[in-house]
């Protein structure tokens, strides 16, 4: 089995009294891109400062590159680069001082070449900009410096901690093509942090989704519909038609508006017609409903919560 | 590339300019100070004329060495301790501490290369000063022989004489142990600044815990722990002004400084190399 590039097992990290991360299994490959979601306060950042190296877990294994990355950051650091959020950044120095100065620590008095710096640079539309003091740039120009810096030299793991933080949707646009690119291009492995999931559905092969520290979900993003697409059928008499619908094995819901929901597949538009109409009922409106991505991320984060007896966000108990 | 890198921040920040206008300005406010006091007690006479017996022993060697001795005592701890606290403290409150640990640079090397930069920037910061003073000095009143009285300064039990080009050798002399003096701070500010996340803190806990232990080594009660304190060493660099110099003291005291200096990077590089950076 080839070696993973970052694995973590049963990792758990608390504050004090507050559990941060509780038993994270992770396994992200060769270049995957895999996306930690999650609300703000879910665990996402502290994730990545154990993978960074930055913060040590209270219990469980990290490994990047098959390496502690507390205990041997600097090996790991010659094959990763991290992008933290929100951006720091020198504000005293140029975005070209940063690439040039930064890229070269570690690497024995070697700078970067002129050539990567400049590719990174233009890559992330800082080309014209590049010899401003970062002081003057809008946060959406510092995120993207953040990007190009960790480019700088050439990473086999790419981490970016919520990469789409105050970009315009254009600009989150160009960044998916940027990362798209990176692994096309050079089989970078990405591991991207945000806690909107319409940002990172398109791009990324598989997501984790945390929540209160803990894993909600694990797979490829179109696995969350699995299961959770729905018939809605809307009639004329709603109880009469759950009477019929039992009787044939089924066990339709309810909804609030008097429409019933059955599992997709239950029935065809043909049999539903005809078995509801040979009871009296009139079928007025038959389609199957493919919730979003997002809308099914809230349901499990709600009744994550629910099952842990805490509140859902705005939920006053 | 990493002291480089360090070499920019520094030159690109107010630190260094603002160290600079500070001692200039002290240096302004001390010789104004000296020509009022002397004007004052001459009935008009631009001349320094205290209790002692030679009238016209002050000159801009004399204004040099009372300079340096209270901006060594009075500015250039705190300094020290902003370096310091710049160096560590304010990258982690800016969090900028974690661009530098996501690259290839082991926390010794980091820790190491700051270090070595801010013992760099209070070297010239000392050597600047003590030039300025000089000049000063030079431009204002006039060199001549360095002549020092018992009391002031607690540098000497009898009247000593030191002609002019001597007394500049020593204060070339002065320059190195001077800075090694104020190391001892500026390794205190270190290690605290590796503790507290906030430069502020870092710089007037620094600062604090620096006058504190002044002012102990300087109350008799204290006397048995004074060899505790490197506060009790630090302007061991006035026996370079005998006119025998004591050789044994000065090495002794310098390597008690030493030891201090060392003591407070050791913990601070430990602390350094084992913290987390949670913030």
């Amino acid at each position: 089995m080839q070696e993973a590039v970052v694995e973590t097992h049963k990792l758990s990290r608390d504050y004090g009294r507050r559990q941060a991360l509780l038993n994270v299994d992770l396994r992200l490959e060769k270049g995957e891109i895999l996306a930690l979601v999650g609300p703000n306060g879910s665990g996402k950042t502290t994730l990545l400062k154990i993978l960074g190296g930055l913060l040590q877990p209270s219990a469980g294994r990290a490994r990047v590159f098959g390496l502690d990355p507390f205990s041997r950051r600097r090996q790991v650091m010659r094959r990763t680069r991290f992008a933290f959020a929100p951006p720091p950044l020198y504000d005293q120095l140029s975005a070209r001082e940063h690439l040039r100065l930064l890229g070269g620590l570690g690497l024995n008095g070697r700078p970067p070449t002129r050539q990567d710096v400049e590719s990174a640079l233009s890559m992330v539309g800082l080309l014209g900009r590049a010899d401003d003091r970062v002081g003057s740039y809008s946060f959406g120009m510092r995120q993207r410096l953040a990007l190009a810096q960790a480019l700088v030299p050439p990473p086999q793991l790419l981490v970016l901690d919520e990469p789409t933080d105050g970009l315009d949707p254009l600009a989150v646009l160009e960044l998916r093509g940027v990362l798209r690119r990176l692994r096309q291009e050079r089989g970078l492995t990405i591991l991207l942090s945000s806690h909107l999931l319409i940002e990172v559905e398109q791009l990324v092969d598989r997501m984790l989704v945390l929540e209160e520290g803990r894993v909600l979900y694990s797979g490829p993003p179109a696995g969350l519909r699995d299961g959770r697409q729905r018939l809605h059928l809307r009639v004329d008499q709603p109880h009469r038609a759950v009477e019929v619908l039992r009787e044939q094995q089924m066990r339709p819901e309810a909804s609030p508006d008097g429409t019933l929901l059955l599992p997709a597949g239950a029935l065809s538009l043909s049999q539903a017609a005809a078995l509801l109409e040979a009871s009296g009922v009139r079928l007025l409106e038959f389609h199957e409903a493919k919730p979003t991505l997002e809308e099914l991320l809230l349901e499990r984060i709600r009744q994550a919560r629910r099952d842990q007896g805490l509140p859902a966000r705005g939920e006053v108990r | 590339m990493a002291v480089r890198l360090e070499l920019l921040k520094m030159g690109r920040s107010r630190r260094p300019w603002v160290a600079a206008s500070t001692l200039a300005l002290f240096l302004a406010l001390m010789l104004f100070g000296f020509y009022t006091y002397a004007q004052k007690e001459t009935g008009g006479q631009a001349e320094f004329r205290y209790t002692f017996e030679n009238a016209s022993y002050f000159n801009g060697l004399t204004f040099s060495l009372y300079a340096f001795y209270f901006g060594f005592v009075l500015i250039l701890p705190i300094f020290a301790a902003t370096e310091a606290g710049a160096q560590i403290a304010s990258e982690t409150h800016s969090r900028t501490i974690h661009l530098m640990l996501a690259r290839p640079l082991s926390r010794r090397r980091l820790f190491l290369t700051k270090s070595a930069v801010s013992l760099g920037y209070l070297f010239l910061l000392v050597g600047g000063f003590l030039a300025l003073s000089l000049l000063l000095g030079l431009v204002a009143v006039g060199w001549g022989d360095l002549n020092i009285y018992p009391g002031v300064l607690q540098m000497t039990s009898q009247h000593q004489s030191l002609p002019q080009s001597q007394a500049l050798a020593r204060f070339l002399l002065v320059w190195p142990a001077a800075t090694l003096g104020l190391l001892t701070t500026l390794s205190l500010a270190l290690l605290l600044s590796t503790w507290v996340g906030n430069p502020v803190n870092a710089v007037g806990s620094s600062v604090a815990v620096y006058l504190v232990l002044y002012v102990v080594s300087e109350i008799h009660f204290f006397e048995d722990l004074r060899p505790l304190l490197f506060t009790s060493h630090l302007a061991y660099w006035r026996a370079l002004f005998q006119e025998h110099i004591p050789w044994n003291q000065v090495v002794s005291e310098a390597l008690s400084l030493g030891g201090f200096a060392f003591l407070f990077l050791g913990l601070a590089l430990w602390r350094f190399r084992n913290r987390e950076e949670v913030g």
